[in-house]
């Protein structure tokens, strides 16, 4: 359809496109990489070596390995355990619960802890991972001051329960996200709604249960959705606490991912991974989109 | 069913003390109704007897019970909100029977009272609506549905009509009134509307700063109020108030004639106060006051002629049918006797 009051703007299609260029250039990058790994994860390109140069097309190669080699499959194992209860169990029903018990209290203890919780959040990976690593290590401050006072032999927490300890490191990292998220949710249901519950005989249970979380289901899909996404691809703290060990007890996707690209050069299996990642996250971002849906 | 006493109920936030010691009788199956500017503390009030507000100090009982500690479900109450405060996420029939359920109350009997409690208020065809679905009015009775059902022996109303246009407000209010005929129980209505107080209450509560300004039937109020905050308040056209100097024989007013007075001490006298529909238009001779017509207002029915005494006070006259009157002419006033409210320094009504 035509501009009728400025004809010579759309009629000019160099105009046009001059005009869509900054657009073109933007999505353009933004395609860019994706296709760059889509493509490269059908060749054997190397980081170092005659096959950085002279790669080959290997068809459905890499694709075939991820499920005939080991590694993958584990990975994406502990990846799930690890998103399930550092982001879904811990970092959701913590951040929520804080955020409904925190509702009513107090200014002063709730902005104690909200300093709190958001202190994790706000320190660097590499920092909290060092941290993390050095108070639960052979010597660090769990063993010198709990285990050994008590009479123990010291633990090397990060070597012998290595996941869960990254599993905790990563609730204490995001749990303000969440909280945040549930607080703001939990603002924007009516008062009245709760007091007409309040008056209708529910719980203070009840009245979250039955009440409070129907109403912000939407957020709450909201939620999941980013952290699920965020922790499934989530590799500076894991990498730096443990580098994926002992063993590869700690190796979630990103850290395999790194492992192939960089510390073996394997550049077009890792494109792979990356495909593979990608498919499986917006699988789950679907499912989390239909939850967003309001019911019938 | 049940009475509601208040005894010098007490409410503070801090060192803020908004409620000053209330003392009130609501007698079982009575209309009462909280009328005062915002602020007043009514709804406050309100919600302490509904267990929503803990009280700082005094005795609430219902039917003779003193509730101060009982939680809201266990008061034989129920509210109906001022946003309706239906949960936005349950069907009409789940709004209604929430409460219920709650209770773990047989499910044929849910059914049978969410039903009765829907053809009274003539909700029946939404039942499986979404509160989203309705208008405002249908969400309202609703609202009052969801009251209905648990039976309650209080239903305590915090300006329900508040959100809705009005048309449907006058509408409704005849509905409520006919509730209150039908389900005969005690009901405690919060509004700032002096309307909704005037047409629907048995006695009206008159709030002002936390404190009970006066307590009485609608006509007690319109006919004698204890004061000039209460005269200003009761009645669509506010009254008028005119500042006069006490004399032997009388009260000088603005224009300098003398009201009449016998029989009354009239030292005392600060302010008299007239309804508008009370004043008269009279001849020059026997007017009581005198001034030019700054605005008038024509319903057709009436009209409200604003007019302006020499001293700069402007008086409300309300006159019958539909007057032909020119603005900026001479207006003369007379004021009846037995129809002046009088007033002392601090705005206290003398008799």
């Amino acid at each position: 359809m035509r501009n009728q009051a400025n004809p010579w703007l759309t009629g000019n299609l160099f105009v046009l496109v001059l005009g869509m260029l900054p657009a073109i250039v933007l999505i353009g990058a933004l395609l860019y990489f994706t296709a760059w790994a889509f493509a490269f994860s059908f060749t054997d390109l190397a980081l170092v070596g005659r096959k950085s140069v002279e790669w080959s097309w290997v068809g459905l190669e890499n694709f075939e390995r991820l499920f005939t080699r080991r590694g993958f499959l584990e990975s994406l194992w502990t990846t799930v355990i690890f998103v399930f209860f550092s982001a879904i169990v811990g970092q959701s029903v913590l951040g929520f619960l804080l955020a409904a018990t925190l509702r009513g209290t107090q200014s002063t203890i709730r902005s104690v802890v909200e300093v709190c919780i958001m202190l994790g959040w706000l320190l660097p990976d590499i920092v909290a991972a060092f941290l993390w690593s050095a108070t639960t290590s052979q010597t660090g401050l769990i063993n010198q001051l709990i285990v050994v006072p008590l009479g123990f032999r010291p633990i090397n927490f990060i070597n012998e329960y290595a996941l869960p300890i990254v599993t905790v490191a990563n609730i204490w990292k995001g749990t303000a996200w969440s909280y945040l998220l549930f607080s703001a949710a939990l603002d924007s249901v009516s008062r009245e709604v709760v007091e007409a519950a309040k008056v209708d005989g529910a719980t203070p249970f009840q009245r979250i249960w039955l009440v409070q979380l129907p109403i912000i289901r939407p957020h709450i899909a909201t939620n999941m959705l980013f952290i699920t996404i965020w922790t499934f691809t989530y590799f500076p703290l894991i990498f730096a606490m443990t580098g994926g060990g002992p063993g590869r007890q700690t190796e979630t996707l990103a850290v395999f991912l790194y492992n192939q690209s960089f510390a073996r050069g394997n550049l077009g299996f890792g494109s792979a991974i990356s495909v593979a990642m990608l498919a499986i996250v917006g699988v789950l971002s679907l499912f989390y989109l239909r939850l967003l849906r309001e019911p019938k | 069913m049940a009475d509601v006493t208040l005894k010098r109920v007490h409410k503070s936030y801090g060192s803020l003390e908004v409620i000053h010691g209330v003392d009130l009788d609501i007698k079982s199956g009575e209309f009462v109704v909280f009328v005062g500017p915002s602020g007043c503390g009514k709804s406050t009030l309100l919600r302490m007897i509904a267990g929503l507000e803990p009280i700082s100090g005094g005795d609430i009982s219902i039917g003779g019970r003193v509730v101060n500690d009982v939680p809201s479900p266990q008061r034989g109450i129920a509210m109906v909100f001022q946003s309706y405060a239906l949960y936005p996420h349950m069907s009409v029939y789940e709004n209604m029977a929430f409460g219920l359920k709650l209770q773990k109350t047989p499910k044929e009997e849910v059914d049978q009272r969410v039903r009765e409690a829907a053809r009274i208020l003539q909700i029946d065809p939404y039942l499986d609506r979404m509160p989203k679905a309705l208008s405002g009015g249908q969400r309202q009775r609703v609202a009052i549905g969801r009251a209905i059902v648990r039976n309650p022996k209080v239903f305590l109303f915090d300006e329900p009509l508040s959100n809705l246009d009005a048309s449907l407000r006058a509408q409704t209010r005849v509905e409520i009134a006919k509730l209150h005929d039908t389900l005969d129980a005690t009901m405690i209505y919060v509004t700032h509307d002096q309307v909704e107080a005037m047409t629907l209450a048995d006695r009206i509560v008159v709030l002002n700063a936390g404190v009970i300004e006066q307590v009485g039937t609608p006509l007690e109020l319109y006919r004698n109020p204890v004061n000039t905050f209460v005269a200003g308040f009761i009645a669509s056209q506010r009254m008028n108030f005119i500042p006069v100097a006490p004399e032997s024989g009388g009260l000088r007013l603005p224009g300098n004639r003398l009201l009449a007075l016998t029989g009354t001490d009239v030292t005392k006298v600060r302010t008299i106060g007239a309804r508008p529909e009370h004043m008269e238009l009279a001849s020059a001779e026997t007017a009581h006051l005198s001034g030019t017509l700054a605005v008038i207002e024509q319903f057709g029915e009436y009209a409200l002629a604003y007019v302006e005494l020499p001293d700069g006070e402007t008086v409300t006259v309300k006159l019958d049918g539909a007057p032909e009157l020119e603005l900026h002419q001479q207006m003369h006033i007379g004021l009846p006797e037995g129809q002046v409210h009088l007033f002392d320094e601090a705005g206290r009504a003398i008799r």
